[in-house]
């Protein structure tokens, strides 16, 4: 046996020398003086003629640009061959577009990125999520992109004048990306079966004490009237497991908000920044939560379920009230499934409860970017300007384009300005299914203004007849006291985060589900594991960031 | 065909595998056809436990239209078709030599050449190692990037070179003594006489690249490439991201109709070829007949 | 011709050892079976390109791999990223997991499809074994995220159909895929209900290739049918048996990550996060490459040191081995 395994490591040495020489030799050729390219980013603006916006007309030199998008559809094709906007950013822009659509699963599309960020093969512009891209930036594959704002002056005023967003993507003092509005805020809040409510004859609660009541009621007193033991309180399951959203996820932000300390961190202040676990309210809301569990007022399977389940769920009619996003709680096709089970049901905001300090928040609110990067291999190939070109069409003049289609085609405006279908073949209305390539691009122009959300969440009517309004579940979210947090957003993961985040979200788990005992004592061993994985350090380095961002002036 | 396969030889035996077999299917169908009943539950159908049955007239096939139509689909089915028919073609041509002369126990060399193939077997080199081989060759965006990667498995390698090494020795022999080279051997006696087994490796690999979803991901850019898991993957994930969309295309039946759905038009080729297959499964006899 | 070719170098240097006079019977068995080794040129160049060039590539475990300066640039750190992943916090609990589950899949799965492939061997209705084989394979087809559906369905404590018998028959409702008494349970059995069918296709390969006549024999010596599946069936698939066997130890560290990924969730991490979830959550999504590729290498040394103990085993045991 000595023998064979002698022979394997000889083998591997052997080829591994065998094939050193061969690579090398492959590679001089092929490898563009790597050492040419600093690792890291220079700080001084690199002298570009280009960079600086002459008053005599700049001649557009013709460029070929790769651009990975995630689609506004990602199931939908990209758009076709013959889309009118290739034609036009060709013909007037100069710029032979090559699109490719990202995988709609967002570790798909990280490892997507990274593989082809680690063979230097990145595309010119593409989109990341924020965590990806600051690895990017941190290898130096990522373009400094300051100098291009000025020469998309409207981009810049409509999609990068926002200071918290633009920290989003600073690293060092200079702009690593481009932040694009990310989602609109406050999309997700409480709502309750208003039906069951009134079945039940109680009243929509206001603090947690009667929160727990109505729970109870729900969960045994069959509101539904079906004669079985089937319905649920609350329903909750655990969304996204990143640095911002460790624990029990964002489903059970209000309840923590109840009682001061909503979100992973607290960010109120410089002096107060830090894990708001370290705050003894923190463990009473958590205590109060496996209150919950114990009395069996929660979906049992809230742990373990993923988002579709969950949704399956209120849809099912299991839930009496949860946090849910408005869009998919009341858009038509979201609320298909459950109009058509329960024409009689009905949500309705409902406004987080308060604690027993007095407390109330709805959850936080973290302005997100959809961050576009431009990748250091484009800059040096001189394909600056014709990105910002190019951004700068999407923003101008292609705007309506690649958000509704063509006008009079696709969509009309009606006499107040806003987006509508009518007098258009409806074949073609922007909003069908057959036409959503055409809009895939829409991500990327997006400003969320009024016209693009009443375009995109019109009214309609229930199968009863009721009136549905989106924007009026996003008005009633939106007018509730909320917690902002866009600093968390800033805070880059440690080089252990993986063991850091389990750490932390299982042991709140475990207190929940009461495997864990949770008491002064159970905690307090919590907050000293936490400290063994570094959280001080991390809290350090976090208040240094968010302290360079100028996050608090 | 195989001897005292009857039943009065021995009832109580069969009495008890059939009871056995049939504790087996039933434990593998009922869940099997509840997957199948959530692909055709209709809108508006509240189910909340073990729906294991809804009546026929009730059943809605909107999910399967539904993914049946989407204009990418049979784009889609013709890529896997040829990614699945061209990387078997290159699978077999490569496998069957190397476990053919990993069989032939007496040549110089043999204990080297599993050395080989062993070391890749245990050592997985990774994501981005691969990527960046597959990368340089300039394969990236070909359908040769999900073919050849994975050609040859040593997995299905090594079960082949079991088979043939339980082939009897004398039957070689025999071909030697007339004078046949070693590719003759190969092509006329060994392989006429190892059909389960090609044809066991065969679906084994052909399968795993009719279901590729991962590597078409990575190295495919072009959306006319992808094949149909890809579409798949990327219909059903997008419904946990689409919370935000006005888009109705995707509401007639519910999310898990969909998934359900294209488990069943994932299996579908499957279920066709199989019997077809299975044909040569029960030869039992096959050797027996040219051995004496 | 090549024959004296071999014969001149051989006289050149022939007073070097007496093994050189070996050689010309080496050669000529080299010459004998030539078309083998023209044969696997082939295939051994696909190893070479895509195998090897990559095994090569993965040097960047003991490296910094920075992506602008490639793999052969990228400054040396030795064992760095093999140190940082065994004083990792839940490295113990890892291996430790990701054995346990590997094993039990191992000791459970393997005799559930030798059974089932025996069984189907041997019932004499061919019809119904033609009906359980096809069912049989069905499972193997569907992906783990419509399996977690089912699971959801059979195993939830609100309404799930086990649970709905247990709490009929007067228990308590079991959390199966939240509690830590019970996930690695619902993971092995899944997992075997899922591939067993599939698994037949070998063994049932292997079992018509065994000679009818040995039957025959054994039946004209009134052998019981449970002592001709004992002495002549079993006998007859060990070979394959053992190969897969091996081949599993080979692999032993790789516990099933798509499966794990999506039946997994906090209150079950201690029972159920293996090695490739976790290399997945820290390297591929943190961009920690070299992490990850070290993480492979160790998984190799791991399974080599199986396979050859095994092999050794197996060939003292069982007389039959991989090579």
């Amino acid at each position: 046996m000595k023998k064979t395994l002698g022979k394997i490591s000889l083998l591997v040495i052997v080829l591994a020398l065998v094939l050193s020489a061969c690579v090398t030799a492959e590679e001089t050729p092929e490898a563009p003086a790597p050492t040419a390219v600093p690792p890291t980013a220079v700080p001084e603006k690199p002298a570009e003629p280009t960079a600086v916006p002459e008053p005599t007309e700049v001649v557009i030199e013709p460029a070929e640009l790769e651009l990975w998008f995630s689609g506004r559809v990602s199931e939908a094709a990209p758009p076709p061959d013959d889309w009118v906007a290739y034609q036009i950013i060709k013909d007037e822009l100069k710029i032979d577009l090559k699109l490719v659509m990202l995988p709609s699963s967002a570790s798909d599309m990280d490892t997507k990125i990274n593989t082809a960020a680690a063979s230097n093969t990145l595309p010119d512009i593409f989109f990341a999520n924020r965590d990806a891209w600051y690895n990017l930036v941190q290898a130096g594959l990522v373009a400094q992109v300051d100098d291009l704002l000025p020469l998309m002056p409207e981009r810049t005023k409509t999609h990068y004048s926002n200071p918290a967003r633009n920290a989003l993507v600073t690293v060092d003092g200079a702009m690593y990306g481009l932040p694009d509005p990310g989602q609109i805020p406050c999309t997700d809040a409480l709502v309750v079966r208003t039906d069951w409510l009134e079945k039940l004859d109680m009243e929509p609660p206001t603090n947690l004490d009667e929160f727990m009541e109505v729970a109870k009621a729900m969960t045994f007193n069959d509101p539904d009237g079906n004669g079985k033991n089937d319905t649920y309180g609350y329903c909750a399951f655990i969304d996204g497991t990143g640095l911002t959203n460790m624990g029990l996820s964002p489903r059970f932000n209000w309840i923590y908000g109840a009682y001061g300390v909503t979100g992973v961190w607290n960010l109120a202040s410089p002096e107060e920044f830090g894990l708001n676990a370290r705050n003894p309210r923190y463990m009473e809301a958590t205590q109060f939560i496996a209150n919950m569990v114990k009395e069996g007022v929660i979906d049992p399977d809230w742990p373990t379920l993923k988002k579709d389940d969950y949704r399956a769920g209120w849809k099912q009619g299991k839930c009496g009230m949860q946090m849910e996003n408005f869009a998919a709680l009341s858009t038509k096709s979201n609320y298909k499934a459950f109009d058509e089970n329960f024409p009689e049901g009905q949500w309705d905001v409902l406004k987080a409860p308060a604690g027993p300090y007095g407390d109330v928040s709805a959850g936080t609110i973290i302005n997100t970017a959809r961050i576009y990067a431009v990748s250091q291999k484009a800059i040096d190939e001189g394909k600056g300007p014709a990105i910002a070109r190019l951004l700068e069409w999407m923003a101008t003049d292609g705007y309506m384009l690649l958000a509704f289609g063509q006008e009079g085609v696709n969509y009309t405006l009606d006499e107040k300005g806003y987006v509508s279908t009518e007098g258009i073949d409806p074949a073609f209305a922007w909003n069908t299914a057959e036409m959503q390539p055409l809009t895939q691009l829409a991500n990327m122009v997006y400003i969320f203004s009024d016209i693009e959300l009443q375009a995109r969440y019109p009214s309609y009517k229930t199968i009863n007849g009721r009136t549905m309004e989106p924007l009026k579940y996003l008005a009633g979210f939106t007018d509730q006291p909320w917690t902002e947090a866009t600093g968390s957003g800033m805070i880059n993961p440690p080089a252990n985060a993986a063991d850091f985040t389990r750490f932390y979200s299982e042991n709140i788990v475990n207190f929940v589900l009461g495997q864990q005992e949770l008491n002064e004592e159970t905690w307090a061993a919590f907050l000293e594991g936490l400290d063994g994985l570094g959280a001080k350090e991390l809290e350090a380095t976090a208040k240094e960031a968010l302290l360079a961002a100028n996050y608090w002036d | 065909m195989r001897r005292s396969l009857a039943f009065r030889d021995e009832p109580v035996f069969q009495i008890l595998l059939t009871l056995f077999l049939l504790t087996v299917l039933i434990a593998i169908s009922l869940p099997i056809w509840r997957v199948f009943i959530m692909s055709v539950t209709p809108l508006g159908y509240v189910d909340r436990s073990f729906g294991i049955w809804i009546p026929p007239w009730l059943w809605s096939f909107e999910a399967y239209k539904q993914l049946f139509n989407h204009p990418a689909f049979i784009k889609a089915a013709m890529n896997s078709g040829i990614i699945t028919i061209g990387g078997l073609a290159i699978s077999m041509v490569l496998t069957v030599p190397l476990a053919y002369v990993l069989s032939s126990k007496n040549l110089p060399g043999r204990k080297l050449l599993v050395t080989i193939i062993m070391v890749p077997f245990l050592f997985s080199a990774g994501l981005i190692p691969t990527y960046i081989v597959i990368q340089r060759l300039g394969l990236v965006d070909s359908l040769f990037a999900i073919m050849l990667p994975g050609a040859v498995s040593v997995w299905n390698t090594l079960i082949m070179k079991g088979f043939f090494e339980g082939l009897p020795e004398d039957l070689k022999e025999a071909a030697y003594m007339d004078g046949a080279t070693e590719l003759q051997v190969l092509w006329h006696v060994i392989l006429p006489l190892s059909k389960p087994i090609l044809l066991t490796i065969s679906l084994f690999y052909a399968v795993s690249l009719w279901n590729e979803f991962f590597t078409p991901i990575l190295y495919l850019n072009d959306n006319d490439l992808q094949p149909l898991p890809v579409l798949l993957r990327n219909i059903l994930m997008a419904a946990n991201i689409n919370e935000y969309l006005e888009y109705d295309a995707f509401s007639n039946a519910p999310i898990q109709a969909f998934r359900a759905a294209s488990v069943f038009i994932t299996m579908l080729p499957m279920v066709i070829v199989y019997p077809w297959i299975q044909k040569y499964f029960t030869k039992g006899t096959l050797l027996g007949a040219v051995k004496e | 011709m090549k024959e004296s070719l071999a014969r001149r170098i051989l006289v050149s240097r022939s007073d070097k050892t007496n093994e050189a006079v070996n050689l010309p019977r080496l050669w000529r068995k080299i010459v004998k079976y030539r078309w083998l080794y023209i044969m696997i040129i082939p295939p051994l160049i696909y190893f070479f390109i895509f195998q090897y060039l990559p095994l090569f590539n993965a040097q960047i475990a003991f490296k910094d791999f920075k992506p602008l300066l490639g793999v052969w640039k990228s400054p040396w750190t030795g064992f760095d990223h093999f140190v940082t992943f065994v004083n990792s916090f839940y490295f113990k609990q890892l291996i430790g997991n990701t054995l346990i589950i590997s094993f039990l899949k191992l000791i459970f799965g393997i005799p559930a499809a030798i059974i089932l492939a025996i069984g189907l061997y041997e019932t004499c209705f061919k019809r119904f074994r033609a009906l359980v084989q096809t069912v049989a394979y069905l499972p193997h087809f569907l992906s783990w995220v419509i399996m977690f559906g089912v699971l959801l369905m059979l195993l939830s404590p609100g309404d799930g159909l086990v649970n709905d018998i247990i709490k009929a028959s007067g228990g308590k409702p079991i959390t199966f895929l939240t509690s830590p008494d019970w996930f690695r349970f619902v993971v092995i059995a899944s997992d075997i209900w899922k591939e067993m069918g599939w698994g037949t296709i070998i063994y049932l390969a292997a079992l018509m290739g065994i000679d009818p006549s040995l039957y025959e024999a054994a039946s004209v010596d009134g052998a019981s049918r449970m002592k001709r599946i004992w002495f002549i069936s079993l006998p007859g698939i060990l070979p394959v048996i053992v190969i897969v066997t091996m081949l599993r130890l080979g692999h032993i560290l790789n516990a099933g990550f798509n499966q794990i990924f999506v039946l997994y969730s906090l209150p079950v991490y201690s029972v159920g996060d293996i090695l490739d979830t976790w290399v997945y959550r820290q390297g591929i999504l943190a961009f920690q490459f070299s992490l990850a590729t070290a993480v492979g290498l160790f998984k190799g040394v791991f399974g080599l040191i199986l396979v050859v103990s095994a092999n050794y085993a197996a060939k003292k045991i069982a007389g039959s081995a991989l090579w």
